[in-house]
């Protein structure tokens, strides 16, 4: 390792994280998602960075705790609420009693932002959305999550906020998945969702990030303010250039496959062990790609002499069978040590050759450059277990993010929050506790 | 009192984004990237009000200029380009000779934020690194986005595209079909994901500094980046000792909601909790007590595969489940909810006139984000970021130039203006 990666390893190694300050040390947040993962994203990430997190659950805890895929839970909690439950004190109180919204709009006044994913008019109705709140704590930023977002024609479309209404909303799976053939459409040649929660992540991420603006631009002001974040535009700003490609050209992205309709070669290619990412695309690095297959004529073919003429699809079809003559005998790290000794004796556009295994996820945990960069770790807990998570994927020198905390039982925290933080008598904790109808 | 969405409606409408502040003024970011991952970092900065000074190579820029869908260029520019490089200074300067060196130490003692995607170790190389800016600028928070970070044992001249991230990091083993290959997404999902990322810890560490006064390095692998949003693929790996398997169109948490065939496209059926499957169970024609457990994703396959989307939609608003057409770019493009949400925005560009792209997707009352231009030819704002911003004069940037230190565009589809529109 060179001297700056040294550098940058001791002093981002989230081994030694612990005693640093934190970016969003003082910044409270109170998340109030029932049965929703992107508004537990959104906080979590806020989390990482230090926020002081407060998670309020309806008593009886987060539905969100009772979904759990193959059926496997720990202490009835799923693992998709497992995944994410990191960071925050966890408290129960219901809505749908005055103690509870009394406790509820406490909890806002003394936060800086509130995250949720409930419908605004009954945020309202409960005297705890925006515009009850915005009088008494003009600092606070306020982050609404959903499907369409809170304005616009669409907004009032009855749905339950989730996953896979944002994925289809958004252009993802539209060009994600095979095409049809010839004959009747099979079920596989469909838009594809993105297996993970991608549309819920990125919707929680995108909250965050929005929060993080509105509190840079408070921190100038003193001002506070609204955020409306629709899961499905969240994902769409990903969607790469649909509506450029329509203005410019009339043309809109249709599914291809594991091909691609600007960059090619840039799919993934059959080889003795699996499959594994190949991309070579300008022509530099397209001729590199020749040369490592033993094909250095082929830069001259017009079917793939131009990026333009590469990308068209018969061509795309084409060059994939080449390539795969090639990768066929060959296992993902011999094309990779291939590939590294090509371009390691050159530089700029022609070292452009890139390529990766398509690994499953056990290969992933068991690949030691992730175990070393501290990308995995696994949490112990009396109640949850031990648990194999994602770290915060960033290192940082001066104020690095970090998983302090897991899973608490719904409640967990109630006293610590609710004597400690606000103040609260032991007579009116009770009350609140006593306050049981579901909401 | 005003009812919420009255409020929303007013408060949020683009109409009045102009006459608001924006949220990051007066924060500099100097971008040194290509193709997406830094780009993206960048733009989602610069919609939000950061001055993002765009520095390219001269004379063919960044390299994401002549990545053109099926190799088509408007008015001498690529539409995936555009649309990862809005608001942006656009400056032609070479990091390789000395005098390139120097503008650059020298743009970023009055810079708050920098932002790569080279090679690992490539900016210290070439010394212009963190460690030599914080030299010059201990303010400086430095965003290094690579495929497999800065250090460990992969660190080391390895290159990363979006799809090395989705498929190293685990995604596309979980994505697609049982029985058929691993799926790459068909969307560039592995640098945007890893972007907005990136850019949520710049705005993390600018809030640090007002604290501690000063910058930071952020080290972000974009692999890292895709494993952290794989939710229960993890824990469950680890409890099980199984891999996640490809469940195709079906959300294995939520079953039967996924995504369905209908007769004239594709619609999404999502039940989220008891209550919205019985309401599914009764649109299906289910009658207690077999109830909720008749709703197979077989017997929604077969409800939606004789029904318009639209009729799939009406039916779930009618009995209270939810759904919603699959969409792409062509319907984005002509519906009129993200219209009049701004999500996609007509942007009035000096150079090259009206362009639609999608806007910011926060929307923010107090001070949103927006988008002021459109992507603009390599060297573009050379004269205004050297000569105001620096204090260059005419003769000494003449002289750069002739140096090759700074320089404008080449002459070829992707770096140079439309025709006619040669000067800013």
């Amino acid at each position: 390792m060179n001297g700056f990666a040294e550098w940058v390893r001791r002093a981002t190694d989230p081994a030694s994280a612990s005693g640093k300050p934190e970016a969003l040390d003082g910044v409270r947040v109170l998340e109030y998602c029932p049965g929703h993962f992107g508004g537990m994203v959104a906080a979590s990430i806020l989390g990482e960075f230090g926020a002081d997190v407060v998670k309020v659950e309806p008593p009886g805890g987060d539905p969100l705790r009772r979904v759990a895929p193959e059926g496997v839970e720990i202490a009835g909690t799923g693992l998709p609420f497992l995944s994410e439950a990191r960071n925050r004190r966890y408290v129960t109180l219901s809505l749908g009693e005055p103690a509870g919204r009394e406790a509820f709009r406490r909890l806002a006044l003394a936060s800086d932002v509130v995250v949720t994913s409930e419908p605004p008019e009954r945020m309202e109705t409960a005297g705890v959305g925006y515009l009850s709140l915005r009088g008494d704590h003009p600092g606070l930023v306020y982050v609404c999550l959903s499907t369409y977002g809170v304005f616009g024609p669409d907004a009032g479309r009855p749905v339950k906020d989730s996953d896979i209404l944002c994925q289809a909303l958004s252009g993802g799976p539209y060009i994600v998945g095979e095409p049809e053939g010839e004959g009747p459409p099979m079920p596989h040649q469909s838009p594809t969702r993105l297996g993970n929660w991608h549309g819920w992540f990125v919707q929680g991420l995108w909250g965050a990030f929005g929060a993080l603006a509105a509190l840079h631009f408070r921190a100038e002001t003193g001002k506070g303010q609204l955020v409306d974040l629709s899961g499905a535009e969240a994902v769409m700003m990903f969607a790469d250039y649909n509506i450029t490609w329509m203005h410019t050209g009339g043309k809109a992205r249709e599914r291809v496959g594991n091909f691609d309709p600007a960059v090619f070669p840039y799919t993934y290619i059959r080889c003795r062990d699996g499959f594994t990412f190949m991309a070579a695309y300008n022509d530099e690095a397209f001729e590199s790609l020749m040369q490592i297959i033993g094909r250095p004529e082929l830069v001259r073919d017009p079917r793939f002499s131009t990026p333009r003429s590469r990308v068209r699809l018969e061509n795309e079809r084409a060059l994939l069978s080449i390539l795969e003559e090639w990768s066929g005998n060959l296992t993902a790290d011999e094309i990779l040590r291939a590939v590294e000794e090509n371009t390691s004796r050159k530089s700029g556009p022609a070292a452009a050759v890139v390529t990766g295994r398509v690994n499953r996820p056990l290969e992933t945990v068991g690949e030691a450059h992730w175990i070393e960069r501290g990308c995995f770790l696994r949490s112990k807990d009396p109640v949850y277990g031990e648990l194999l998570l994602a770290a915060p994927p960033w290192k940082m020198s001066g104020t690095p993010a970090r998983w302090k905390s897991g899973c608490r039982p719904p409640g967990a925290d109630n006293r610590d929050v609710f004597l400690r933080t606000l103040g609260m008598t032991e007579e009116e904790l009770r009350t609140l506790e006593t306050s049981r109808t579901d909401g | 009192m005003r009812g919420f969405r009255e409020f929303a409606e007013e408060a949020l409408a683009p109409s009045t984004v102009p006459g608001k502040p924006e949220a990051l003024a007066g924060i500099r970011v100097l971008e040194v990237a290509t193709r997406i991952f830094g780009p993206a970092t960048a733009d989602y900065l610069a919609q939000f009000g950061a001055e993002v000074i765009k520095v390219e190579l001269p004379y063919r820029g960044d390299l994401m200029r002549y990545v053109a869908p099926e190799g088509f260029f408007w008015k001498e520019v690529s539409p995936a380009f555009l649309s990862l490089n809005r608001n942006k200074l656009h400056v032609g300067l070479d990091l390789h000779p000395p005098e390139g060196k120097e503008l650059f130490l020298r743009l970023a003692s009055t810079s708050d934020v920098v932002v790569e995607n080279l090679r690992a170790g490539t900016m210290d190389e070439w010394g212009v690194g963190y460690l030599q800016l914080r030299e010059r600028n201990p303010r400086i928070v430095y965003a290094a986005n690579s495929g497999f970070g800065q250090w460990g044992p992969y660190s080391a001249g390895r290159a990363s595209y979006d799809a090395t991230a989705q498929a190293v990091s685990g995604f596309s083993a979980i994505t697609g079909f049982p029985d058929h290959p691993p799926m790459k997404a068909g969307f560039w999902v592995g640098d945007y994901t890893a972007a907005l990322l990136s850019a949520t810890a710049i705005l993390a560490a600018l809030a640090a500094r007002r604290t501690t006064g000063e910058g930071q390095m952020i080290d972000l692998s974009q692999a890292e980046a895709m494993i952290r949003t794989l939710d229960w693929t993890w824990p469950y790996a680890g409890i099980t000792g199984k891999d996640r398997a490809r469940a195709g169109n079906v959300d294995p948490s939520f079953p039967p909601s996924g995504i369905y065939r209908c007769r004239d496209g594709f619609v999404a059926v999502s039940v989220r909790d008891e209550e919205e499957k019985s309401r599914l169970a009764h649109a299906l024609g289910a009658t207690p007590p077999d109830g909720a457990g008749t709703v197979t994703p077989g017997r929604v396959a077969a409800f939606c595969a004789s029904a318009t989307r639209d009729e799939v939609v009406r039916t779930a608003e009618r009995e209270g489940f939810s759904a919603a057409p699959v969409r792409g770019g062509r319907d984005h493009y002509h519906d009129p909810h993200l219209r009049a949400r701004g999500t996609v925005w007509t942007v009035q560009d000096p150079l090259y006139g009206p362009v639609d792209e999608y806007g910011p997707a926060p929307k923010l009352s107090g001070s949103p984000g927006r988008i002021k231009w459109c992507a603009k030819p390599v060297g573009w704002h050379n004269e205004r970021v050297f000569g105001e911003l620096l204090g260059l004069s005419p003769g000494e940037m003449e002289e750069l130039s002739r140096k090759k230190v700074i320089g404008k565009w080449a002459d070829a589809p992707g770096a140079r203006p439309p025709a006619g529109g040669t000067s800013p």
